[in-house]
């Protein structure tokens, strides 16, 4: 018997073959995937979120005196007068909702998941009932978005754009998750009782120790188990370093206000803050970049070791610190606000200025050139500011070109009712124009008083119609004071960096400001004091290169060749290295 | 009885609510999302689906019934299967996702801005304003409108209902870039 397979064989149905077995192939069934299989499922774990913190108690301190804290109110949000003004803005359907993003340096998927199904920052505070005593702005819940899932943060925004509120706010919100129950914000001596005030306004459920005293109440004060923020100077910190790591203290959250006070990482200051035990670390400074690009490597050895280095060049510092950096300019974020009004003033000094100026430059430069390569910075400083004396006051005669035209210009304000704030670098200067501006009130503030002095002083000039120019040092009152009722500012002398002299502007440019500031600053024609402003405006420039992630310009802070260069001297060589 | 089979393991969390949505990629497929939140629009659990594909013969032999098949049965079904917190109600903003209430004994209702339900549609002048929205329960639901009704007042005191499926969207983009 032969055999054919069926592709061998073409056989019409009609044909009948005898004799041969023919056996067809049973035809096999054809079979469509029709069926769409159901997708494999990913759960995702979120985390589970800690109870929320409403009250702290004290326990186990039989010695210790409660903390008076008024009851828990009903919490609200304060209506926003810009929500007033435009009823369009309160419906749900133009409501802005501010997003909680994860930051870049969480990887874990489920982490981010967790940041992103979380619902919007204002349906979040609502939720919480935390109460506000004013409505923050758009850019400060963007601000709060920032710092609350960041372990590493540097809030750098402009002065006078509220990053005490920021910060506030958002710890607030991490003790009310449960995801911070220690806090310490560390502050300049001078803005303990600042910080003190705006965490019992921005934040009035929480309970708050200052840190303060003599060690054996320190040592209580930094024992008390149940505060969730405490509050202490950057001396009591350096003071209390090794008391702080026997106790084997660990803060959730460590705060520094003002953290350029640690952008010279080789100092205790700066040592003492990097001691401490802390999950995350959170930094605010409207200057991150005051002198050169080494002083936001040294913030970054606080909030995140090892980030940054020396090394990198200022495009490679931006790029690094991009994620962990948050700054806002006031012209950015506040269309609103009422405008500065910025006057350089070109002074004319009086004759006698004049030659005794003439004298002192030619003395101080043949000084300096006859002590050729032993010369040094400090003998240049010192020329310079004797040289800055001179334009404020003559040293012989006491005249002062400045001080005629700045008395002029206060009669004007305080006859209109104004506040005048008026600053210079040296104390001395301060006490002589108090003297001839009595007549306007004008009161000091200066680093050489007491916190309780100083206070006063504060309370006197906003309060008392009498007092219409407070006299202020660059070192106490350009730091965190909030003084926006002023509307006149007087820089009677410049500062050695613009961040400094933005600084003591902001005391009165800031939000609550009435209306617009006036800024006045004065320089003594033909003088050192136009050529240093000349090397001013180049480090803003330094400042505003690294911030904006751009190449910088060839020259970068205040070197010693430029130091040198007011007096069209070259420096010695090894000053030069 | 999948929704049955599940309860037996759901844990009951008073006042939680469901949102279920689709994201349609054109790079990797029909993606599901499903988010339970708490009174206060806290997330409790979210769950996603791998990407769906459908192959051009599946296309063909589906036809119309395609849309819905896939996201009534195969997303939506498995996804209401898979919580492990049982909500009060879910929502959807995606009519073909009220197919998945055949799978699930879960009350299911649609959200739509109002002006879009004014359109013609099988939901077309049912259902009921809330907040600015409409909300429109699936037939099998409408004679719980009012309690119904009674479980989202409570909710959109924290809730804009909209917003949740945005949360899920950002996590679905959120999975295909990473």
């Amino acid at each position: 018997m032969q055999s054919w397979r069926a592709a061998e064989v073409v056989l019409p149905a009609t044909a009948i073959l005898a004799g041969i077995e023919c056996r067809l192939p049973t035809p096999q069934a054809l079979r469509l995937p029709i069926g769409v299989s159901r997708p494999a499922v990913t759960a995702v774990p979120l985390f589970v979120a800690r109870p929320a913190v409403e009250r702290f108690l004290f326990s186990g301190q039989a010695a210790a005196p409660p903390p008076s804290r008024p009851p828990v109110r009903p919490l609200t949000a304060a209506p926003s007068p810009a929500a007033e003004a435009s009823p369009a803005a309160v419906g749900p359907a133009v409501r802005r909702r501010t997003r909680i993003a994860p930051p870049r340096d969480v990887v874990k998927r489920s982490e981010r998941f967790f940041f992103l199904l979380q619902p919007d920052l204002e349906t979040i505070l609502e939720t919480s009932r935390l109460e506000f005593p004013r409505q923050p702005f758009p850019f400060q819940f963007d601000g709060m978005a920032f710092l609350v899932p960041r372990h590493a943060a540097v809030l750098a925004d402009e002065m006078g754009l509220g990053k005490s509120m920021q910060a506030i706010s958002s710890l607030r919100l991490l003790i009310r998750s449960g995801e911070a129950r220690r806090v310490l914000v560390v502050c300049p001596k001078g803005l303990v009782s600042n910080w003190a005030r705006e965490l019992a306004d921005w934040a009035p459920e929480l309970v708050v120790a200052v840190i303060e005293g003599d060690q054996r109440r320190r040592q209580w004060q930094w024992s008390l188990p149940d505060v969730p923020v405490k509050l202490a100077n950057y001396e009591v910190v350096v003071r209390d370093r090794d008391l702080v790591a026997e106790m084997g203290l660990e803060f959730d959250l460590v705060v520094l206000d003002e953290a350029q006070r640690i952008k010279n990482r080789d100092s205790q200051t700066s040592q003492s803050v990097r001691a401490l035990r802390r999950g995350r670390s959170w930094a605010l400074t409207g200057t991150p970049v005051e002198n050169s690009a080494d002083d936001i490597v040294g913030l970054f050895e606080f909030v995140a070791p090892g980030h940054l280095n020396g090394r990198m060049s200022p495009r490679e510092l931006g790029a690094a610190a991009a994620d962990h950096v948050l700054r806002r300019t006031k012209d950015k974020v506040l269309k609103d606000m009422p405008p500065r009004l910025n006057r350089d003033e070109r002074i004319e000094l009086t004759a006698e200025q004049r030659e005794t100026y003439r004298q002192a430059e030619e003395e101080g430069v043949l000084r300096l050139s006859g002590l050729g390569q032993q010369a040094t910075i400090q003998h240049v400083f010192e020329l310079v500011l004797r040289l800055k004396q001179i334009c404020n006051f003559d040293t012989a005669t006491g005249e002062s070109a400045k001080l005629d035209r700045l008395e002029a210009e206060l009669e004007e304000i305080h006859a209109s009712g104004k506040k005048s704030l008026v600053f210079s670098q040296w104390v001395a200067t301060l006490g002589r124009l108090r003297e001839r501006l009595a007549r306007f009130g004008a009161i000091e503030y200066h680093g050489g008083m007491s916190t309780v002095a100083r206070d006063e002083c504060l309370h006197r000039f906003k309060n008392d119609s009498r007092h219409g120019v407070l006299l202020l040092s660059y070192g106490a009152g350009a730091v965190g004071l909030n003084l926006q009722f002023s509307q006149y500012v007087f820089l009677f002398d410049r500062w050695w960096n613009p961040a400094v002299e933005d600084q003591a502007i902001n005391r009165a440019h800031r939000i609550g400001a009435a209306g617009a500031v006036t800024v006045t600053r004065y320089l003594s024609v033909d003088t050192i004091e136009e050529r240093i402003d000349e090397v001013l405006r180049s480090k803003r420039d330094l400042s505003d290169t690294i911030l904006s992630q751009a190449e910088p310009p060839a020259s970068g802070g205040l070197t010693a060749e430029e130091i040198f260069a007011l007096f069209r001297l070259s420096p010695p060589r090894r000053a030069a290295a | 009885m999948v929704g049955a089979m599940a309860i037996s393991t759901q844990q009951h969390v008073e006042n939680a609510y469901g949102f279920l949505t689709t994201v349609d990629s054109p790079s990797h497929g029909l993606f599901g999302g499903y988010l339970i939140v708490d009174l206060e629009g806290r997330p409790l659990e979210f769950h996603c689906t791998a990407p769906v594909r459908v192959s051009r013969a599946q296309q063909i032999l589906y036809g119309a019934t395609l849309h819905g098949h896939l996201h009534g049965r195969q997303i939506g079904g498995t996804l209401l299967a898979e919580g492990s917190v049982v909500p009060r109600l879910v929502l959807t903003d995606q009519e073909p996702l009220l197919q998945a209430r055949s799978h699930t004994h879960l009350p299911l209702a649609l959200v739509t801005a109002s002006r879009d339900q004014e359109q013609a549609g099988p939901t077309a002048g049912a259902g009921f304003s809330l907040g600015g929205l409409t909300v429109v329960p699936h037939t099998t639901d409408r004679a719980d409108e009012t309690v119904l009704r009674e479980h989202l007042e409570g909710l959109i005191q924290a809730v804009d209902l909209n917003e949740p499926f945005e949360r899920i969207r950002a996590a679905i983009d959120e999975a295909q870039r990473h």
